[in-house]
C-alpha cells in the first residue's frame, strides 16, 4: 500500500506540512488542525514528522465503539464521519498521537492520503516526506543502511 | 468435527470474540445468545441518542445480515438462567438447552440499585441498556427539571445528555468530587467548577436518602434534610457483573468471574470476557474489573483466539478513560491517583484550564496519568498510553512526550499493512 513514507533525517521542522494539511483539508492555515505533525526534539536538533501509519491491526479501529473506523478495500484505515460519536477513544488508543480532532465538526481524523496526491508530500521542501509503497520503502531504506556499514545487501 | 462455538451476550467482548474466533476457525458454528432483541449497539452512544444527536439506527454496530455472514446463528431475547459444565449445556429461561465445546461468557454489567427509600414508587431512569435509553429520552419530551444521581461516569454521561436538551440539572454525588473514578483530587476540583459554572446544581458529598411523588413532580430528600422538587429523576450508581446464569455455583466467581490469562474460568472450555470477568490487572499483581469497552474488546478478542485453540495470553487490564463534559475534556490512564511510593510529575498545574499529570513509581516507570484540557490534549494521552503498556522509564520524556528515539523507533517499528 502506498502511504506517507517519513525520511526522519531531512526533516527540518520547516511545518510546511502542517500548514499544507490544514489548509487543504480545512481551508486555513492553523497547524492545530494538521492531521501530520512535527514532534520537534529542538534541543537534540531531532525532527520526527507523525502521520497515520494505517497500522496492520489498528488500536483506533479495534477501540471504535461506532465501528466508524475501518479499513478501506486498498488498506487505509478511515473514519466514517457519520459514525464519529466524538468519544476520543481511538485518541487514547493511537500509541503514535496521530489522531486528531476536529473541535468544530466533533469528530476524529486521520491521515486520508489525499486521494492520492497527499499536500504534505507535494510541499516538503526538504524531502522528508515520500508517497510510496511502504514495504518497498522499508526494504530500500535496509539495503542502504547495509551499504552504508560496508555489509552485503541484495 | 466442526466446534460448537457459544457465546452468551450481544456487545463488546462477544462481537470481538467472534473476530477473533473467525480469524483462526472459519468452520466452526458460532451461536450468540442474546437476552435483548436486534443486532447489536453502542451502549457507548446511547447517551448521544438520548440528547438527539443520533437515530436508533445510527446506534448499531452490527446489522442482522452481518451475523450469517460470518456463520453465527442468532438467539435472540433469551436469558441463559444456568450453565451445567458437566454436561457442556447453557440453560435458557424457555427451557432450551444449547450444548457448546468452548463457550463464553460476555454478559456484561447491570446497573446496581440503590437502597433509596421510595425509589421503587417513583419513576426513575438508568442508563445502560437500549430499552433504559429510550425510556430516558421518552421523559426529556415533558421534563424540565431533573435531578442526577451518581456523579461518576454514567451519571455525568446522563448529565451532558440532559443539559443539551436545556433541562436543568441537579447531580448529588457522594465523593468530595465529580468522576471519582477518572479524576484525582486536582482535575475534579476544576471539573466541578466548570460544571458549576454551567449553572448545573452539583450536591457532593451528598447521599439521596428518599424519593416521593408530590403531585406530578419527584421529592428528592438528601442525607441531610435538604429536599426538592423535579420532574425526572436519573439513578446511576454504579453497575456490576451480570452473573445471573451462574446463579447455580458453575464457576468460581469473587466479583466477577474469575479467569486465568488466557480468559479460561475453572472450567477450561468455559470463557469470560468483558464487564463480567476478574482478570489479571496490567499494574498490579491483583485482578481488576473496570467494565469498560476497550478491555472488553482486547480481552474478547484474546478469548476468541483461545477458544480456537491459540495460545494467547491477556496482557492484563489497564484502566483508561476519556470524555467530553461541560465543553472540558477529561482522560484517565492506570494509576492516576499517587499510592505510596509513587512520584508525581506535573506537566500543567491546572492554570488556563489545562491540567497534566503523569504518575510514576518507585522504579521511575509510567504508571498512570490524567488529563484536563482541550480535544488535541488526549493524543499526547495516547503517546502516554502506550508507553505505559511497554512499561517504559519516565527518565527522558520531555514534557509529557517520550524521548526521541524511542519515538523515533516506534514509528520505525510500526507493524505495516
Amino acid at each position: 500500500m502506498k502511504q506517507i513514507v517519513v525520511h526522519q533525517e531531512k526533516c527540518t521542522a520547516c511545518r510546511e506540512c502542517e500548514l499544507a494539511c490544514s489548509f487543504s483539508h480545512e481551508g486555513s492555515f492553523l497547524p492545530a488542525l494538521s492531521r501530520i505533525r512535527i514532534a520537534d526534539f529542538y534541543e537534540a536538533q531531532f525532527y520526527q514528522p507523525m502521520v497515520c501509519v494505517h497500522c496492520a491491526d489498528a488500536p483506533c479501529a479495534a477501540v471504535c465503539p461506532t465501528v466508524a473506523i475501518q479499513r478501506q478495500a486498498d488498506g487505509q484505515i478511515s473514519i466514517i464521519e457519520d459514525r464519529c460519536i466524538g468519544c476520543k477513544m481511538c485518541l487514547l488508543a493511537c500509541p503514535f498521537g496521530v489522531m486528531s480532532f476536529s473541535p468544530e465538526k466533533g469528530v476524529a481524523q486521520n491521515c486520508d492520503l489525499c486521494n492520492g496526491d497527499p499536500q504534505c508530500v507535494q510541499f516538503c521542501t526538504p524531502g522528508a516526506l515520500e508517497f510510496a509503497d511502504i514495504i518497498e520503502a522499508s526494504a530500500l531504506a535496509k539495503q542502504k543502511a547495509a551499504a552504508a556499514l560496508g555489509l552485503p545487501h541484495a | 468435527m466442526a466446534t460448537q462455538y457459544v457465546l452468551i451476550g450481544n456487545s463488546a467482548a462477544s462481537l470481538a470474540a467472534i473476530d477473533g474466533i473467525r480469524k483462526h476457525d472459519k468452520q466452526g458454528a458460532i451461536t450468540l445468545i442474546n437476552r435483548e432483541q436486534g443486532s447489536a449497539y453502542s451502549r457507548v452512544a446511547l447517551p448521544y441518542y438520548v440528547a438527539g444527536e443520533m437515530t436508533l439506527d445510527e446506534l448499531l454496530i452490527r446489522q442482522q445480515p452481518d451475523y450469517g455472514k460470518i456463520g453465527v446463528t442468532l438467539v435472540e431475547n433469551e436469558n441463559a438462567v444456568a450453565i451445567h459444565p458437566a454436561t457442556k449445556q447453557v440453560e435458557l429461561e424457555s427451557g432450551k438447552k444449547v450444548s457448546y465445546d468452548k463457550l463464553l461468557i460476555g454478559t456484561g454489567s447491570e446497573t446496581i440499585v440503590p437502597p433509596i427509600q421510595g425509589l421503587d414508587q417513583v419513576p426513575h431512569h438508568y442508563l445502560w441498556t437500549l430499552a433504559d435509553a429510550i425510556g430516558m429520552k421518552q421523559a426529556t419530551n415533558t421534563a424540565k427539571t431533573a435531578v442526577v444521581i451518581g456523579g461518576g461516569f454514567i451519571g455525568m454521561l446522563a448529565a451532558e445528555a440532559l443539559r443539551k436538551l436545556k433541562i436543568k440539572l441537579t447531580i448529588v454525588e457522594m465523593a468530595p468530587i465529580l468522576l471519582p473514578q477518572l479524576l484525582d483530587e486536582g482535575a475534579g476540583q476544576l471539573f466541578l467548577q466548570a460544571v458549576r459554572d454551567e449553572g448545573v446544581t452539583v450536591r457532593t458529598g451528598a447521599l439521596v436518602a428518599a424519593l416521593a411523588k408530590k403531585n406530578d413532580a419527584i421529592e428528592v430528600t438528601l442525607k441531610n434534610g435538604d429536599t426538592f422538587s423535579v420532574d425526572m429523576a436519573v439513578v446511576a450508581t454504579g453497575v456490576r457483573p451480570n452473573v445471573r446464569c451462574l446463579q447455580n455455583g458453575a464457576v468460581s466467581m469473587n466479583k466477577g468471574i474469575l479467569v486465568n490469562e488466557f480468559l479460561q474460568t475453572n472450567h477450561p472450555d468455559i470463557y469470560a470476557a468483558g464487564d463480567v470477568a476478574e482478570t489479571k490487572d496490567f499494574l498490579s499483581d491483583g485482578r481488576s474489573i473496570y467494565a469498560i469497552w476497550p478491555t472488553a474488546i482486547d480481552q474478547g478478542r484474546a478469548a476468541g483466539a483461545n477458544m480456537a485453540g491459540k495460545q494467547q495470553p491477556y496482557p492484563g487490564s489497564l484502566g483508561m478513560n476519556v470524555v467530553e463534559l461541560f465543553n472540558v475534556t477529561l482522560a484517565q490512564l492506570g494509576r492516576f491517583r499517587e499510592g505510596a511510593g509513587d512520584d508525581v510529575k506535573m506537566l500543567s498545574s491546572g492554570k488556563d484550564g489545562l491540567y497534566r499529570k503523569v504518575v510514576v513509581d518507585q522504579h521511575g516507570t509510567l504508571v498512570g496519568a490524567v488529563y484536563l484540557g482541550d480535544e488535541n490534549g488526549v493524543a499526547e494521552m495516547g503517546v502516554i498510553h502506550s508507553a505505559i503498556r511497554r512499561r517504559e522509564k519516565w527518565q527522558g520524556f520531555q514534557d509529557g512526550r517520550p524521548p526521541k528515539f524511542s519515538y523515533g523507533a516506534v514509528m520505525q517499528a510500526a507493524p505495516r499493512y
